[in-house]
Parts: C-alpha cells; structure tokens; sequence
C-alpha cells in the first residue's frame, strides 16, 4: 500500500488551495522561463529558505500526435514518430519501425547490417544527449566552463550523426524493413579516430565532475533520493539507476543486438545527483565504446538494407519498449488491416520521470533547485544552428537563432531574398 | 489451466485463484498478457503487487474497441539479480462503453495517478476511488463532453474546437 | 601550483590565438557539408513516369502533381513545408528523385514569395508555360501559409 504522504505531484489546484501548511511562501516557475526552456509549471512551497513540496502541472505544449498518428499511414508516421521529442528521435523511430515489423510479422528478415546501423544511430544519439545534458547542469550549477567544453566536444559526434545520416539532430535512418543509408568503408575510417578522441575528452570531463571540487560540492548529497523513494515514485533510465535500480531496456529485455555486445550496465546507489550525473558520464563512455565496437562488426556484417513492407499492416497489438536517453520508453500499436494504425500510444520516458524528481526537492535549498530539476534532463530541441548557402554566389554563412529571425522578418516585409 | 498461466506463475512465484483471472497470453518470450475484468481487477492487482512485489508501472494505455473500452496497464516484474525485466500487459476488459468506469489502482502504484487522468482526459473513462480525477492535459477551456481520443470525433472537427478556444481567448483579451 | 601553472599557460594560449569566432568562416570552408546531406528533392526529369507514388508517401502533403498521361505532366511543391525526410527518394520506384544530392540546394527557408513553390519537373506539353501559369496561379493566391491564415482571421 502507498503511504499518504506519496501522492503524486501532479495534483494542483488552479487556486493554490492545495499548500501544505507550514509553507509560507510559494514560487511560481515556467511555462515561460528563462531556465526552463520546457513549457512546465512548477510550484514550489517554500518554508524559509527550504523547500515543503514541489508540484507541477503539465499540458502546455500538447500537439495530439496520437491523434494525428491515426490519420496518416504507417509509412508517413514513420517520419512523424521522430518529432515526438526532439533529442531523442532515433530511439522513438527505433521503438515504432519494431512494432511495425513484429505487426507485419518479418522480425526475421532484417539484415544484421540493418540492425547494426540502427543501434549506431540510437547510440551517438544516446551521446549526444548526454553530454548536452552535462553540459547543462554544469551551466545550471553556476560552473559555465564546463558547459563551453562539453559542448564543443560534443560538436564531434554531431559531426559523425550529420555525416552518416545528413542531418545533425534528427538522423531519421530507419524504416519498416530495414534502414534507409548505409555506413560505407570510407565513412567508418573517417569515424573512429572522432570517437577515440572523444573517449578522451568525456573521460577528461569525468575528471572534472568527479575532482573539481566547485562542481562537486554543489552536485554531492543533493537531493537524494533513496531506493524504497524510487520504488515507490517508478523513475527510468539514469534517474533510476542512479538511486540503485539497475534496470536499462538493452540489458533487460535486449533488443536488435544488445546482447551481442560486450558492455556494463552502469547504476550506482547514493541516489544524489552526482549519481545521476556519473551514470550518464559512464554510459556516455560505454555507448562510444559500443560505437567502435559496432564499427568492427559492420566489417564483417552482410545482407540487404531494406527488406520490402507491405502498406497494409495485418491486424495485431505489441508493446514495444526501448531505452531513450532519458529511460524507457514504451509504445503501444494496434493495427487493424488497413494502411493506418488504429490507436498508437506513445510514453516518452520524462513524463514517469517527473514525480522522483519533484520527491527529491522535499527538504532541499531553494537554491538547489535548477540543479535538482534538471536532474531528470527536461529535454528540449536544440536545433538552434541555421546555415545559409547563397545559391548564385556559393557564399556561406552561420548565424544564430535571432539574427536569422530579424533577417527573415526584413527578407518578408520588404519581399526580398534573404541576402 | 492454460501452459501460459504456469509459465507466469513460475516467473512471479505465486498461484491465482482462478476465478480472477480471464486469461493469459504470450506475447513472446518473457511477455505476458493478463486479462481479467473490471470488477477483479483491484483483487489481482493487489496479489501481483503484494505478493509478486511488483512495483513498476510504465503506463496505462486506454483502448476503444468496437463494442467495449479497453484499459492496458503496462507494468513490469523485476528480477533485481539478472537485471531483467518481464513485461506484463495488465488489461481491463469489458468496460461498458455508455457508462465508462473501473477501479482505480492507485493504491498500488503512485504513477497511476497521472496516467489514469490522461485516460479520463482523453477518452472519459472514469476510475472510480480516485481521489483527484480530473484534467491533465487538456486545457481548461476545452468542453467537458468532447473527449479528444474517441474515434467519433475527426480530425476536422477537433481542429474546429481548438481555433474556437483561440479566437475566444483572443477576443477576451 | 601546477594547476595554476597549466591554466595561466592556457590563458596566454588563448590570448594569443584571439576569439574563436572571427575564423567562422574559414573553418566553414575547411569543413564543408557533407556530400550527402539532406535537402530539399530535386527530380531527374528522364527517369520520372508520373506515377505519383512520391506524392501519396509524403508525410507533409508538399508535392502535388498533375498529369494528363505518362508524358506530360508536372510536379510541383511548397518548399518550406518539406522537411528532407527522404520518403519520396525511398519509395521511388524509378530511383527518380534525390534529396542528398545537391548540397547547395540547402537553403532553409525562403521567404521570398516567388520560390514558396517550385516546379520540380515539367514534362511534354506541361513544360513552359503552363507550369509558369499554374505557379503564378498559387502565388496569387498567397500561397498555402496565407490560405490557412486568411481562413482562421475570417472565422470559417
Ligand atoms: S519521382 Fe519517382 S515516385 Fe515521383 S512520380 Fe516520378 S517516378 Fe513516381
Ligand atoms: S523529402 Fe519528405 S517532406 Fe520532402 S518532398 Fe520528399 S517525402 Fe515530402
């Protein structure tokens, strides 16, 4: 039976009449703020300068793609499943193309080279998202060093993603039947001396985190959060392992060819966020591993791209499950004959993330917070590089998010080219 | 008794009684459905959760079928010492479609708080004994009578509702 | 000691070198796009048969064609609604139309009016003046964007 005291940080009333007594004041953060990219509110009650209770509420940013999913065909929701979050697309798009294959019953005619280029796809995004998120508690810990060098690092890996796949973020490889690029001789040369570097480097960051002693004061016994806690508010991913539930979908139930890898599951059990963060320094380390070891293999590895899929998918239900950068994430198919699905449910991994985190506030400084909430990794698109080629002249040119924003404003109002 | 059943029984260590559950599938190795009903839902769930020690919740799915609501709880038993995990769809069949309603089954897992009001918010399903049942994503202007998820309700027309709130909004300010 | 040591030698490295961001485009020069990278689909106006199988697998709804038989017939598409998917290169069944092959076609956005549609191919009697008319016909219209906008101020 769950206590009285755990009950579930989802529930506010518009009217603030749900304060616990004892808090006397009460702070108001997001949908719009500035560390919070994220359209959440949260509510945190404050007594002095330590936190009662923290609660939130969610719906701001809603686009009904499960709706949408049943308007369209399996094949175009093929590409409108990787929106459904903007860092980790590979792994949703991962999850669907399985349920597609299991529903269309040809599990067994995906090539191993297939399979391999797929869990290189989800592993450099796996990478990526870590070190991006590092980068972010170390900016949200006040220690914005360690934000430059992890992010110009992680530029290495974006390079590889945009070189196997021609997108930077969203790498869009898969599909029913197979994957839509291969990785040539000449590319997988050109990757492994990238990712033995960055080897180095994210051991370099490690360092960092773990003797720099401005970062791990503020990172060590905060916000702990035990096991029984975990238990009982059913956290995934790093945020789980990190209080001691050593549970990774690739090890628990493997999918594609997880189990032919030779790689460690990472949990620790302080449950602080130093764990959190140690466990996603680890895994960034394991997954680049995984990459060289995947490269081998594709030496070797044979067999067609693309296994042909029908339009129409025969009806049938399977619940699919993959590990997102984030922590497990669940879909559910039902197809029904036809070429569209009849119901697709998809559970991001942040969503079951939120109440664990929002239990580790009980207690804390309010002035741990941005780091204790970004404990879970809100995750946000990061899309934020725009270049313009001029197409007469060849002239090249990168600018950022607002200086793009002004020129298309000018480019529209006075009808010109961009240039 | 179905080879499905054992098999689960042998996974979890423990034995139903009979009467509680409908049946039990196999997905594929080490994936299991439970069906049962709504009214023994509450008594199997606290036998799983009790005496299997099942403690994690991924979500729960609602699911309109042709005559029936279905509702999945995708939960999953932890083997601590092989760090595996056995999958196990929980679902409530048979939920009359006119007056939607099933137990609640937030006493076992906090989870089921937010994904039990998703499903209330989306295909009105009501989970009865739950403390706090109202909306969780939708926003407050919506109608209470539109539930979003229903195959009844076209894209046209959503869209149609959704523009009205916005041009409400924009009015009003 | 030797910390502080590593880190003033760092300073002066750093000093020395001057801002990072003053070499952008020269480094955009050293590291050009990849070859293959994704853009907006051009088609290889021989090999296409019409057969319209790019305009039923796009996820955006951005190309429309017209056709009266193999032969003649167009083509066309909204280009900011594309999103470099690479569906309609996939299922192609002709291998007639490429999204990565043609880097300097990545333009983002282009907010000029003119080039919100682009005739992708035009062929036999369709090529000429009848695409030109049939573009000229959209953009007087606003364009698709300005379509949608219009109807939602009017209420409708
Ligand atoms: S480009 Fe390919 S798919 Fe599109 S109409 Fe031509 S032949 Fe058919
Ligand atoms: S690349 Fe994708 S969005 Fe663009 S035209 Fe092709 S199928 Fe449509």
């Amino acid at each position: 039976m769950v206590e009285e005291t755990f009950r579930s940080r989802f529930r506010t009333e518009v009217d603030g009449s749900d304060a616990p007594p004892g808090a006397d004041y009460h702070m108001f953060i997001g949908p719009q703020h500035p560390w919070c990219e994220e359209p959440a509110h949260f509510i945190i009650h404050l007594k002095g300068e330590r936190v009662v209770e923290a609660n939130i509420r969610i719906g701001f940013n809603f686009r009904g793609m499960e709706k949408a999913m049943e308007a369209r065909t399996w094949r175009q929701n093929t590409m409108l499943i990787p929106r459904a979050c903007g860092i980790c697309s590979a792994v949703h798009q991962n999850i669907y193309v399985r349920v597609v294959e299991r529903l269309a019953g040809i599990e067994d005619q995906i090539s191993e080279r297939a399979r391999l280029i797929r869990m290189f796809s989800c592993e450099a995004e796996r990478i990526h998202s870590h070190m991006l998120w590092y980068g972010i508690l170390a900016h949200d810990a006040g220690f914005d060093t360690m934000l430059h060098i992890s992010w110009r690092d992680r530029e290495i890996i974006m390079d590889i993603v945009e070189d196997l796949s021609g997108n930077r973020v969203n790498p869009a490889l898969m599909l029913p039947g197979g994957v839509k690029r291969d990785i040539p001789k000449e590319k997988a040369d050109r990757t492994r001396p990238k990712i033995n570097d960055l080897i180095k480097k994210v051991e370099y960051h490690k360092k960092v985190f773990v003797e720099e002693a401005s970062i791990r004061n503020r990172l060590e016994d905060v916000g702990v959060l035990t096991k029984d806690d975990a238990k009982k508010t059913t956290p995934n991913g790093p945020t789980g392992r990190a209080s001691g539930l050593p549970f990774d979908v690739r090890k628990a139930s493997p999918y594609e060819l997880y189990d032919q890898l030779d790689w460690n599951l990472v949990y620790y059990t302080e449950g602080d966020i130093l764990a959190t963060t140690l466990v996603r320094l680890d895994e960034t380390l394991e997954s680049l591993r995984m990459c060289n070891q995947i490269l081998d293999k594709l030496e070797t590895a044979e067999g067609e791209l693309l296994a042909r899929v029908r339009p129409r998918i025969p009806a049938g239900e399977y619940f699919g499950r993959g590990e997102a950068p984030r922590g497990e994430d669940v879909h559910y198919g039902i197809a029904n004959g036809t070429d569209k699905p009849e119901r697709y449910k998809i559970r991001a991994p942040s969503l079951g993330n939120i109440d664990a985190t929002l239990k580790r506030m009980d207690g804390e400084y309010i002035a741990d917070m941005p780091v204790v909430l970004r404990s879970y990794d809100p995750c946000f698109s990061c899309t934020n590089r725009v270049m313009i080629v001029n197409d007469t002249t060849g002239e090249k040119l990168i600018i950022g998010q607002d200086e793009f924003a002004h020129k298309a404003i000018k480019a529209k109002k006075y009808n010109r080219p961009f240039f | 008794m179905s080879n499905e059943l054992k098999e689960l029984e042998d996974i979890l260590k423990i034995t139903f009684s009979k009467d509680l559950v409908k049946e039990v599938k196999k997905v594929e190795e080490g994936h299991f459905d439970i069906l049962t009903t709504p009214d023994k839902a509450y008594d199997l769930m606290k036998i799983l959760t009790e005496e299997a020690g099942i403690y994690h919740l991924s979500t729960v799915t609602a699911v309109e079928r042709e005559k029936e609501f279905n509702v999945f709880y995708h939960i999953q038993h932890r083997i601590e010492e092989e760090f595996r995990e056995v999958p196990i769809n929980f679902i409530v069949t048979g939920i009359n479609k006119d007056k939607p309603k099933t137990p609640s089954l937030l006493d076992f897992f906090v989870a089921a708080d937010y994904y039990e009001r998703e499903c209330y918010d989306f295909f009105g399903i009501y989970f009865e004994n739950h403390p706090f049942m109202q909306r969780l994503i939708l926003p407050e202007k919506w109608p209470d009578d539109v539930r979003p998820m229903l195959k009844e309700y076209g894209w046209e027309e959503l869209k149609e509702i959704t523009l009205g709130i916005a041009k409400q909004i924009s009015e009003n300010d | 000691m030797k910390k502080i040591l590593v880190m003033t030698g760092e300073v002066l490295k750093n000093q020395a070198k001057g801002p990072v961001t003053k070499h952008v485009l020269k480094r955009l020069e050293e590291n050009p796009a990849p070859e293959d990278i994704r853009t907006i689909p051009i088609i290889i106006e021989d090999r296409c048969i019409l057969c319209g199988t790019c305009v039923a697998v796009c996820p955006t709804h951005c190309l429309e064609m017209e056709k009266d038989d193999k032969d003649n017939g167009m083509i066309i598409m909204h280009t900011p609604q594309c999103m470099w998917c690479g569906h309609c290169q996939t299922y192609c069944p002709k291998d007639a139309i490429h999204i990565d092959r043609n880097p300097a076609t990545s333009v983002l956005f282009s907010y000029n009016v003119r080039q919100d549609y682009s005739i992708l191919t035009a062929k036999g009697s369709f090529k000429g003046e009848k695409a030109d008319k049939k573009i000229e016909e959209k953009v007087a219209k606003g364009g698709k964007k300005l379509e949608e906008l219009e109807k939602f101020r009017s209420g409708k």
